[in-house]
């Protein structure tokens, strides 16, 4: 694995307008970033990426089934009780998952090492997907990169298919917040695949959401809304004031309600207890456990319900090195052993392994100049190529 | 390979609805005004029948609904409402449009029990509509619809509250509330 400097593609702006890429420059600042990619050999992708997500995912299931088979677990994980009976249906009857990310610090040398899971609202979708994959078909057209350059990234067809296997009924709606340009755009594409897939679908805001006089959620016409795929969190779900109507409720949820046990940094202490050396896991534990202690003061402290790095903290021999602010933590906290992000050049890594209908199928990289991948992490293509 | 062999999209920055509905299949089916239509079109009996009584208990639940005979007959013409056997929470009177026709359901499923109620609004009166406004055919007997025109309209409901949900995104400084 390495880091190569590439020129960018002189009409990559145009390129991005034509393909509805909005959020390619956010606040001013770069988010596509095509001044460099990463090469990795196929072997690194498939024995490094590949067989350890899946693997992943199956200890993940795990997990899940420890959860829901003991309430201390659920109420560590910060999960309100109210939610425990619909989480346990969700995975009895084996509701469907779509997707999710692992994110890795990897640099070529040993194995991957898990960060967390994104397994509820995992974004950078369609820059991997679709952008990253138009750049590649053009750079190597261009000759700005090998000839015979691969990718891992089979994000598109896997979500199309997955779309077509899920034997929904009726129509899908798709939600996210308003005033965010990037997850409109998320929606959009996943839209896009879910129609590819045969299923009609309609975009709503989550704000938009209505409740109707028998506890069912309604759109904007007053229809109901039967399947909901929602760019929104779990833990918001549940404190919201619709989240009491959830449960009770005929929609039925994608991510569905199983997937708030793996989206919560909780699922990495867990991971350890039950996993204990597994090459692709780092020490964790809830904080306050006593085997946190074997960590020497060097760790990071991350919120249960954290996101894009908010008020995560570093310690480097006790002392706070790194903090960031946010407004999470009064959930709880898990402490995981300090394992710094690869640098080349400066630019710090993460690998994002994509997960569709638990399945890995490919990997962008967010790299950000300090250690915390946090808001302004830039997006970088990869290649592979021996 | 490891990538996507392709990566079509329909519709991003194209305008979205539009384009999904030219992709939609198209099935075959057929609509009446009557069961006698129906069954002088070669369908037995017992298919015009249960197709047409299928549509007749969907179209009390399919049927856009009014508080206001006026606001209904705007929509679908002088004479063209009726009184829905619903109520108002407050015990008023609901009104809804006649069925103007039926469709069968899918023939490829042969037909059975998804007979559907159509519609006609008042500014278009050539045209039969679905329950959710659905353009269907200008003239009756066999024709092909889009596969979503065959189900039954979605059942509309009505919301009692807006805006419980999205709390958790009015925390500042966010461009995405993933991660």
């Amino acid at each position: 694995m390495e880091r190569i400097a590439v020129e960018p593609r002189d009409d990559w702006r145009d390129t991005a307008d034509a393909h509805g890429f909005r959020f390619h420059t956010i606040d001013d600042e770069r988010y596509w970033d095509e001044s460099a990619c990463y090469r990795f050999s196929l072997s690194e992708v498939e024995d490094d990426i590949e067989d350890p997500s899946a693997e992943l995912e199956q200890m993940c299931f795990q997990v899940v089934e420890r959860a829901l088979a003991d309430e201390a677990v659920m109420k560590r994980l910060g999960i309100p009780e109210a939610f425990w009976d619909f989480i346990a249906d969700s995975w009895s009857q084996q509701h469907r998952n779509l997707y999710g990310r692992f994110d890795f610090a990897y640099d070529g040398n040993g194995p991957a090492k898990l960060f967390e899971y994104n397994a509820d609202t995992p974004t950078s979708l369609y820059e991997t997907a679709v952008f990253q994959w138009v750049w590649l078909e053009q750079a190597i057209e261009r000759g700005l990169i090998p000839d015979g350059s691969d990718q891992f990234n089979s994000l598109h067809e896997a979500l199309t298919g997955a779309f077509a296997n899920m034997g929904m009924r009726g129509i899908l709606h798709l939600a996210c917040c308003k005033e965010s340009e990037e997850d409109e755009g998320t929606v959009e594409y996943m839209a896009d695949c879910a129609r590819q897939g045969g299923v009609e679908t309609r975009l709503i805001y989550i704000e938009d959401i209505g409740l109707d006089t028998r506890g069912n959620f309604t759109d904007l016409q007053d229809d109901p809304i039967t399947n909901l795929f929602k760019l929104y969190p779990w833990e918001w779900i549940m404190t919201d004031d619709f989240g009491k109507n959830v449960p009770n409720s005929s929609t039925r949820f994608i991510e569905p309600g199983w997937k708030s046990i793996l989206s919560n940094k909780g699922l990495l202490p867990l991971l350890w207890e039950m996993f204990e050396g597994h090459p692709n896991l780092l020490p964790a534990w809830f904080d306050g456990d006593s085997g946190a202690a074997a960590l020497d003061g060097d760790y990071v402290r991350k919120p249960l319900f954290s996101r894009e790095g908010a008020n995560v903290e570093i310690f480097e021999g006790g002392e706070r090195t790194v903090s960031v602010e946010g407004d999470y933590g009064a959930e709880g906290h898990i402490i995981q052993a300090l394992y710094p992000l690869p640098n080349f050049d400066g630019n710090y890594p993460m690998v994002g392994s994509w997960m569709v209908a638990s399945q890995p199928c490919g990997i962008g990289i967010r790299e950000d100049t300090s250690m915390v991948t946090g808001n302004n992490a830039r997006f970088v293509p990869h290649i592979i190529s021996e | 390979m490891k990538r996507s062999k392709s990566v079509k999209l329909v519709a991003m920055g194209t305008g979205l609805l539009l384009v999904a509905a030219c992709e939609e299949a198209k099935v075959d089916t057929a609509l009446f005004e009557s069961v006698k239509q129906c069954t002088s079109l070669g369908f037995t009996a017992q298919e015009c029948e249960s197709n047409f009584k299928e549509a007749q208990r969907n179209h009390v639940n399919v049927a856009p609904k009014y508080t206001k005979r006026e606001d209904c007959e705007t929509d679908f013409g002088a004479a063209q409402c009726e009184t829905a056997p619903q109520r108002t929470s407050s015990g008023g009177s609901v009104f809804m449009p006649l069925m103007a026709g039926y469709m069968m359901g899918s023939l490829m499923s042969g037909g059975r029990s998804a007979g559907q109620p159509l519609y006609k609004s008042a500014n278009d009166r050539s045209t039969f509509r679905t329950g959710d406004n659905k353009a269907v055919a200008k003239s009756t007997g066999r024709t092909k619809v889009g596969q979503s025109a065959t189900r039954t309209a979605s059942v509309k409901t009505r919301t009692i509250s807006r805006g419980g949900f999205g709390a958790g995104a009015r925390s500042p400084m966010r461009r995405s509330f993933g991660g």
